[in-house]
């Protein structure tokens, strides 16, 4: 297009207008990585454009008029050109009969006129097509493979054929490939040059509506494409924008629809309209367009569409910030269908229909998606988590103004969005948030608190009051959280049990359920960093303890062990994984769980000593597991991992070498990941003292009749009163049978066994319960079969229990459900652990 | 009155009366415990020999089977026949009228044992079982008991069917596996006198029953001879508690094991239920789709046949598992009742 004001405009506007499209062209390469549906009509797109002018079919008979006059040459690549196009099409719909037909056709064409191309060379367009053509396929293959429904089998068929043929044709044309290859953009540019000329005239319009909007905006420059060059269709006034409008809006979602042409229409027309009633309404078609490129559950918008769609999502906030009298609603009557210019009454508000929450919700959905497929260890992760400034803005911005309007349903919503971007971050970055967000925004619209803990309560407040039961979950969940984070333990412990959400959590959706599973391991963090070793553990347990740590908390996929899991929950789950600033550390996690384990199991494994039976009581399984393990193998290098430091800290505090345990434990690298780990690591020291002096008591009071409280003390380097303190301790909880003399400062142990009968009787008592227990268990199953029992009752009876029967088959083979099933009961286990 | 049963007896002839108490003579019992004290740990078996009179079991012989029984099985029968020939030979009575076993603790639930007295039963309708606890009678009181299997139980376990409907049906439960037939010991009249005159014994009679006397002392011949045992007044109980409760935990574990192979059965039944209803389901819509194109229906009789039920596990294992524990259960609380006033007797008397 370039060439069309070498031939009638003046030197500035080419460089202008040369710029542009070298712009716009890898725009659209841009697209083609990232959507291989897309690839094959951009990449004959700009082709097919300069060919025949323009992408609407009536340009083509301008094209057929001038044609009439040309040579033999014409004739035949015409020919090979209508192929091209063809398959093309046959392409984007993925018909891949039509497509072998046509590659065919445009083969034996090229034959037919090889003395032509003797003379002139291989048609460049045909060099580009076939180019284009083995991408395509490999696209198709690769999609072909991962894709969960096939295409039928001779579209299968034809498809490996092509690839086979396309194969054998592009080695002839190799040189010609790999100059195409080199530079798209440019390849086929020159000859087009002869050919379009016949037809500069008619863009002149264009042309001037082209400059004109020029100077309305520059900015939006990136926008311009080489769309115009056909003639009468690109003339958008304002008298036609209406209708224009219509008509994107009517092809939009229909078969065959090109979405980037639509986008272009609607940024042309939003360059157009200068009342506010019309720049809001193409601001709003023109943001559902451009949210309709991404498709599919794992495709995400690529970035610059992202950010364009987050600046005209701010534009058409500030339109509505600025004028005040219109509004944009959900519920709102369609308008009618006089393409007129409304404004509103004075006084009164005009309403318009759209649905704002919806671009936010769906804005922030792609920002989460896009985070999700980026590789978290690159600097494009990094250069991504920087929009989410300007997505927060936008959150709060419409935020604002869904409050100025009191729309209680969105409002909720937007405040659920701004608080899941903020919960678990810590004060610093979301004062930094808050603060750049305040830059970005004018003073009406935003106030920056002071205190991060202020606003998050300011907005979890709101949502209890106003918001659905869900999101006041939601809220909760995120208020403990952040409670959590700032080592604030009762208030979220107290939050946590005053809500019952343990109790009803099984039933929630499973992104609340992981949002709860991470509260828990939060609040179990939260816990060890004050030192409450015991509540940590009890926290962790339902997480930790299954070693589905990954799947719990949707920082990974866990190994499938049985291979059940079909592609489709496979996609589910990666669609619910969290993006990777949100990550919970994990080895972090399972050292403090297994630290936490270690203090508590040890003086267990102590007090049960050598009778099997106590032994049974177990704390923490994984650890008991690791601990076997370790103690089974025959020879122990010095440790290397966090696993290894803390499994041989656990041996030296069985043993009573308490300062090599300490050691042990401060050797471990990942503490540093913890705020104020020197003041955690005196408290380890201090905890793993108290723990050895109970596991001494534990393993060597059946040695003494006596010890002095002096020499403990000093054997663990405590305070005499601490040591009276445990001891006293353990005296009253009936783990040590002994008596303190306070007199000569003495613990003096009672040496007491149970009698072979008492001891039997206990046994008995143990397995009669157990045998009970499991009786219970029996009768449990038993009973709800009772009623659906085919076989004795009537066929009344019969049809009713086989349609019990038949509603939970409806819901069993259904693959996300069926996945969901399953993770609700790894959840609702877990919880139920938990409470006891 | 003797006469009437005396005739009543004899017109019994097909021996349709049932039994209703077992007589067993002083030295069948003696026989009895001998045997049986002698093998001690080892469970030993005998044959008893007697009639039926008139509802009365008489049991006037025994002799007891060789140990190593299990070498062969055909030896066994074999020694029997044997036995009962030579009985006959020297006019004693040689009418199989059951057999006893000598027991520990009172386990004796078992299979075979059941399975034994099954085939005693089919053969011969009015034989018993007795059983003779070593352990308990040990402890002071001899530990009789003649036991029959119940007709319903008689009846299900020649159909071989103990499914929970059946048991449900005939209404067995562990307690009515077996009946139990009150004994009576019967000592012959030379036997009584002799017991009687040793009772009334004097200085003039202690020449003539010094034989009897197991010490050679000056001890007066009443209180050597019928000296009352003292072994009631054995105050360590804490051997028998525990040995009970040993075998209770035993027993339990079992019924664990028996438990467990119950409830994989319920899971696979449920299994292969959901699986026909799922089948009967799709039969229907396939029927419906099927009517509405005009077609016949498909028939649903095949279902039963492509779907099997999983045979439920027999619960005889189970029901004899349960008796077993109710065995312990009355003999710990049979012992606990005496030995708590054993207790506070002592207690008493240490004041």
């Amino acid at each position: 297009m370039s060439r069309f004001f070498r031939a009638g405009e003046s030197d500035s506007d080419e460089t202008d207008s040369d710029f542009s499209e070298d712009i716009s062209q890898s725009e659209s390469e841009d697209h083609s990585d990232s959507d291989s549906d897309d690839s094959s009509d951009d990449d004959d797109m700009p082709k097919k454009g300069r060919l025949f002018g323009g992408p609407l079919e009536d340009s083509d008979s301008d094209d057929d008029t001038v044609r009439v006059v040309r040579s033999a040459k014409d004739k035949r690549f015409e020919e090979i050109e209508q192929a091209v196009t063809l398959m093309a099409n046959g392409q984007k719909i993925n018909d891949w009969v039509s497509v072998q037909n046509e590659f065919d056709r445009a083969n034996k064409a090229l034959q037919k006129s090889a003395g032509i191309i003797a003379q002139t060379g291989v048609p460049k367009f045909y060099i580009t097509a076939v180019a284009d053509l083995e991408k395509a396929i490999q696209t198709a293959l690769d999609k072909e493979k991962s894709a969960s429904k096939k295409m039928n089998a001779s579209n299968a068929k034809a498809l490996n054929s092509m690839k086979q043929k396309v194969k054998k044709n592009n080695r002839l044309y190799e040189k010609e490939i790999q100059e195409y290859e080199k530079d798209p953009e440019n390849y086929d540019v020159e000859e087009e040059v002869v050919e379009v000329k016949p037809k500069a005239k008619k863009t002149k319009k264009v042309v001037e509506s082209e400059s004109e909007d020029e100077d309305e905006d520059e900015a939006v420059d990136d926008g311009f494409t080489p769309v115009g060059a056909g003639g009468k269709t690109v003339e958008y006034t304002q008298d036609n924008l209406f209708k224009k409008l219509r008509e994107v809006a009517d092809a939009r979602g229909k078969k065959n629809t090109n979405r980037e042409e639509q986008v272009r229409i609607l940024e042309k027309l939003l360059l157009i309209a200068s009342s506010p009633y019309q720049k809001i309404r193409v601001l709003l078609s023109l943001i559902s367009a451009q949210f309709d490129f991404a498709t599919g559950i794992s495709g995400y918008m690529s970035i610059p569409l992202w950010k364009s769609a987050d600046k005209y999502l701010n534009a058409l906030l500030t339109i509505l910030e600025a004028h005040q009298d219109y509004a944009v609603m959900e519920n709102v009557p369609e308008e009618d269908e006089s393409d007129k210019d409304r404004a509103p009454e004075k006084g009164r508000t005009l309403f318009i229909q759209g649905s704002l929450v919806a671009f936010v919700d769906r804005l922030d959905d792609e920002f989460t998606k896009s985070l999700q497929n980026i590789d978290p260890h690159t600097t494009d992760y990094v250069d991504r988590l920087k929009d989410e400034v300007g997505l927060y803005t936008v959150i709060v911005r419409s935020n604002a103004y869904f409050t100025r309007l009191q729309m209680v349903d969105a409002v909720s919503r937007t405040t659920m969005r701004r608080l899941e971007h903020l919960y678990f971050k810590p004060d610093v970055v979301i004062m930094a948030v808050e603060a750049a967000t305040a830059g970005l925004l004018p003073a009406s619209v935003a106030k920056p608190s002071q205190d991060s803990s202020s606003l998050i309560h300011d907005l979890c407040v709101y949502l209890y009051k106003n918001a659905s039961s869900l999101l006041r979950t939601r809220a909760m969940l995120c208020h403990i959280y952040h409670h959590a984070l700032h080592n604030r333990f009762f208030v979220a412990r107290d939050m946590l049990l005053m809500s019952h959400l343990q109790e009803t959590i099984h039933q929630a959706d499973i992104t609340t359920q992981i949002l709860h599973n991470r509260t828990m391991v939060q609040l179990g963090l939260c816990a060890f960093r004050e030192g409450r070793i015991k509540e940590a553990q009890a926290c962790l347990q339902d997480i930790s303890g299954t070693g589905r740590v990954k799947e719990l908390l949707a920082q990974g996929l866990s190994l499938q062990r049985y291979g059940a899991a079909t592609p489709e929950q496979e996609k589910l789950e990666r669609q619910r994984q969290l993006p990777f600033h949100m990550h919970i550390n994990l080895e972090l996690l399972e050292c403090a769980y297994l630290t936490c384990s270690m203090l508590l199991e040890i003086p267990n494994l102590a007090s049960a000593g050598a009778n099997p039976e106590n032994r049974k009581r177990v704390i923490s399984k994984p650890f008991r597991r690791m601990l076997d393990y370790n103690s089974r193998q025959v020879f122990t290098g010095p440790p290397e991992n966090t696993r290894d430091h803390i499994m041989g800290a656990a041996k030296a505090l069985a043993s009573g070498e308490w300062q090599k345990s300490i050691e042990l434990i401060n050797a471990i690298k990942i503490w540093e990941l913890m705020p104020e780990n020197e003041k955690i690591k005196e408290m380890l020291g201090r905890k793993i003292q108290e723990e050895g002096l109970r596991t001494y008591l534990f393993t060597n009071a059946s040695y003494y009749s006596s010890v002095g409280l002096e020499q403990l003390a000093k054997m663990f380097d405590l305070p005499l009163a601490s040591v009276i303190s445990i001891v006293s301790k353990m005296v009253w909880n009936e783990e040590l049978s002994a008596s303190i003399d306070q007199v000569s400062n003495v613990v003096v142990l009672h040496h007491v066994e149970p009698s072979k009968v008492q001891s039997l009787a206990l046994a008995f008592a143990d397995k009669a319960a157990g045998f009970v227990e499991g009786n219970e268990k029996l009768l449990e199953l038993k009973t709800p079969q009772q009623g659906e029992r085919p076989k004795k009752g009537p066929g009344g009876a019969k049809d009713q229990a086989s349609g019990k029967q038949q509603q939970q088959r409806t819901m069993g083979p259904r693959g996300g459900r069926g996945g969901r099933n399953q993770f609700n009961n790894g959840l609702g286990n877990s919880v139920r652990g938990g409470r006891k | 009155m003797p006469a009437n049963k005396e005739l009543s007896a004899a017109l019994d002839i097909e021996g349709t009366a049932p039994i209703h108490s077992v007589q067993l003579d002083a030295m069948v019992v003696l026989k009895i415990v001998k045997h049986c004290r002698e093998s001690v740990p080892t469970t030993v078996t005998g044959q008893l020999m007697g009639l039926d009179v008139n509802g009365v079991l008489e049991v006037t012989h025994s002799f007891p089977m060789p140990k190593n029984q299990d070498s062969e099985d055909f030896e066994g029968s074999q020694y029997q026949l044997q036995m009962m020939h030579c009985l006959r030979e020297v006019n004693v009575d040689d009418n199989s009228v059951g057999w006893y076993q000598s027991t520990n603790m009172g386990n004796f639930m078992n299979q075979s044992l059941i399975d034994h007295q099954f085939e005693f039963q089919q053969a011969l309708s009015k034989s018993v079982l007795i059983i003779h606890d070593v352990a308990r009678s040990s402890m002071g009181n001899l530990n009789l008991r003649a036991l029959r299997l119940t007709p319903a139980f008689m009846k299900l376990y020649k159909e071989k069917k103990f499914t929970s409907e059946a048991l449900a049906k005939a209404k067995l439960t562990f307690s009515n596996i077996f009946e139990e037939l009150p004994i009576t010991i019967r000592n012959t009249a030379l036997l009584s006198a002799l017991l009687y005159e040793l009772e009334t014994s004097d200085e003039t009679l202690e020449v003539s029953t010094s034989h009897l006397n197991t010490y050679k002392n000056n001890t007066p011949a009443k209180s050597s001879v019928l000296t009352p045992s003292f072994d009631m007044l054995d105050l360590s109980m804490d051997p028998f508690v525990a040995k009970n409760l040993e075998n209770l935990m035993d027993t339990i574990d079992d019924h664990t094991q028996e438990q467990g192979n119950y409830a994989y059965w319920q899971r696979s039944v449920e299994r292969e239920n959901k699986k026909k209803a799922a089948h009967i389901l799709n039969r229907k819509t396939e029927n419906a789709r099927r009517a509405q194109a005009g077609q016949a229906p498909l028939p649903n009789e095949d279902v039963d046949a492509l779907f099997k039920l999983p045979a439920e596990p027999s619960r005889l294992d189970h029901l004899l598992i349960s008796g077993q524990i109710d065995n312990y259960c009355k003999q710990i609380n049979e012992f606990a009742g005496p030995t708590l006033g054993k207790l506070f007797a002592v207690g008493e008397l240490q004041k």
